[in-house]
């Protein structure tokens, strides 16, 4: 078991690294922006300072820890449930719904509020319609969601095209594109709490389910031999980090590659797929948005989406990732 | 007792199986032989539930139909060709998989647990924390037979246990399997006919979609076997060489 007790002490290593690191970031997005902040200013009680600390920054840079985490969890579950190591929280429809459900509430709703709530429910009604439709299939297999998730993702794709036609051109439609490229800006913190809530709830009901998620990497049969009731538990499970992606995305908008770089990045420091690895999945995710949404508001002079920085970073680990997936199987 | 009653199974309008019947007593290692495509392997899956099917499959008189997957798992293991994990994990994590049926939903394995998975992979000569993905297929194949035996099923079904296995690994594999089983029936598919002939206890011999003959290694004349097994495999004879069963294929005769 020496060698047990080796990758446990290098697991808990980094994981601690990985905290200390987002802890770093956590602080550093607490005081980066456009209005400057002190520690001094905000302890002696400066009105204007202690107002953008409370309703600003304090709720983003949550944003960003709690969102990161949860799409970085959500990841590793996905890509562990789909057995694809390309499998995101869109394999069922749930960006796609999201964005409709966006669209819609800047079309016919007012406030941030409304269009957060309408979102949500657009990506609980995508989740919903692709496991109904994957339930007709009563073998239950991981295919038939795949592809029920394929069918309301051109779906909800169909309703927000035709949401986008309606939209003034001027207003409306700039708005739901960038909603769509994502941005943890402009967010009240009464709309973050009833979210967060229910994340850290999901989250928690994942770590507890991880021997299950385990269990559903194996083929079917063999699961099932195992002893599970598959579909049912690929349900919950699914459910769950979908509902937790839900209440991330109907907040910040769409944020690209986060929930794919983060548990590849968990699995290449740790080599193998234990509870650790879910939480130092977490803990990149965390630290990727937060880097990612440091950056979107200080490069420039207005502010960036944050999946722009996101995909700057997503896009070459990808193919690096190809590149590493071609080269090892022509060895 | 493992009875099977008039069991038929298909992949829809395809029927592979007809009333198949047999029977098998505790403690019994029976192997289960014929041609590719016989249907071996859909007769495992149709006692486990896998496979669609009609008919009978009784364990101790109690039927295994109907039973949760827990309840199942509880009372069957069932091991195929090859294990389907494509992600990192320990051999010790997937051992420890075979305790599932016996844990609550959020229940972990207990340390008594941990050591008797441990105690089964030294059995099979596999370090507990090597990845399972890094194991040859022979090596995984042992991997999972020790996953199998820490499970608490009173029947066991292997699907080829030994098609991945080299020689000597293929004999050391059934003589752990025999010394572990006790009063479980195991029923196992098997390639090898003279493999089959050493160490099972009762032969299944299918052809043309039903049970062709059941031998007895141990009672069956060579002749009565010898005459089932080219049945089955075409023209054969069966050698006795210091009272082990050899099947030698001959070169069928045309006219």
């Amino acid at each position: 078991m020496k060698h047990s007790m080796v990758s446990s002490t290098r697991d808990k290593l980094f994981v601690t690294f990985a905290a200390m690191t987002l802890a770093v970031m956590a602080v550093v997005s607490l005081f980066v922006g456009k209005y400057p902040l002190t520690v001094q200013g905000i302890v002696s009680g400066d009105p204007m300072q202690q107002n953008v600390f409370l309703t600003l920054r304090l709720s983003r840079t949550v944003l960003g820890v709690v969102g990161g985490f949860c799409l970085g969890i959500a990841g590793f579950v996905y890509q562990t449930v789909f057995r694809n190591p390309l499998a995101s929280p869109d394999i069922i429809g749930v960006a796609s719904g999201a964005s409709a459900g966006a669209a819609a509430g800047i079309l016919f709703l007012s406030g941030t509020l409304w269009i957060t709530a309408a979102s949500f429910v657009g990506a609980l009604a995508a989740v919903l319609a692709a496991l109904a439709l994957a339930s007709v299939d009563k073998t239950g297999r991981s295919s038939s969601i795949v592809l029920s998730g394929i069918a309301v993702h051109a779906l909800a794709q169909t309703v927000l095209m035709a949401l986008k036609l309606t939209a003034d051109p001027e207003k409306e439609l700039s708005s739901i594109e960038y909603w769509i490229m994502g941005s943890l800006n402009g967010v009240r913190p009464d709309a973050l709490w009833g979210n967060f809530l229910l994340c850290l709830l999901c989250a928690a009901a994942l770590f507890l389910l991880h021997r299950q998620i385990l269990l559903l990497s194996a083929r079917e049969d063999e699961a099932k031999m195992l002893g599970a009731h598959v579909p049912r538990l690929r349900l919950l499970v699914l459910l769950t980090a979908t509902l937790m992606v839900a209440c991330v995305i109907s907040l910040t908008g769409l944020v690209s590659f986060v929930g794919l770089l983060a548990p590849h990045g968990a699995r290449l420091l740790t080599g193998r797929n234990h509870r650790k690895t879910m939480l130092l999945s977490g803990l990149l995710g965390s630290s990727l948005l937060c880097g990612a949404d440091i950056l979107a508001r200080s490069v420039a002079q207005t502010e960036l989406p944050v999946s722009i920085f996101t995909s700057l970073l997503g896009a070459p680990f990808l193919i690096w990732l190809l590149v590493r997936r071609a080269r090892s199987r022509s060895v | 007792m493992l009875e099977i009653l008039d069991l038929q199974a298909g992949y829809g309008e395809n029927r592979v199986l007809r009333g198949v019947c047999f029977s098998l007593q505790p403690g019994q290692l029976a192997g289960l032989l014929g041609a590719n495509g016989s249907g071996k392997t859909t007769l495992l899956r149709a006692i486990c539930g896998i496979v669609p099917h009609e008919g009978k499959c009784l364990l101790h008189g109690a039927p295994l139909d109907g039973l949760s997957a827990k309840k199942l798992a509880q009372k069957v293991s069932y091991v195929p060709q090859r294990s389907g994990i494509t992600i990192d994990l320990t051999a010790l994590e997937v051992v420890e998989m075979g305790f599932h049926a016996n844990l609550g939903l959020l229940r972990r394995p207990s340390r008594t647990m941990t050591n008797t998975a441990v105690q089964a992979l030294e059995r099979v000569g596999i370090d507990p924390n090597v990845n399972f993905l890094h194991l040859s297929e022979g090596q995984k194949q042992l991997c999972i037979m020790a996953r199998t035996m820490v499970g608490s099923s009173r029947l066991v079904l292997l699907d080829e246990p030994e098609s991945a296995l080299d020689l000597a690994n293929r004999y050391e594999i059934f003589a752990r399997l025999k010394s572990w089983m006790g009063s479980r029936t195991v029923l196992t598919a098997l390639h090898d006919p003279q493999l089959a002939l050493q160490i099972c206890d009762v032969l299944v011999l299918l052809k043309d979609h039903t049970v062709h003959s059941i031998l007895h290694p141990k009672t069956d004349s060579r002749e009565t076997m010898e005459t089932a097994l080219c049945q089955i495999y075409g023209e054969l004879r069966l050698y006795d060489l210091d009272g082990t069963l050899v099947p030698v294929k001959t070169p069928e005769v045309r006219a």
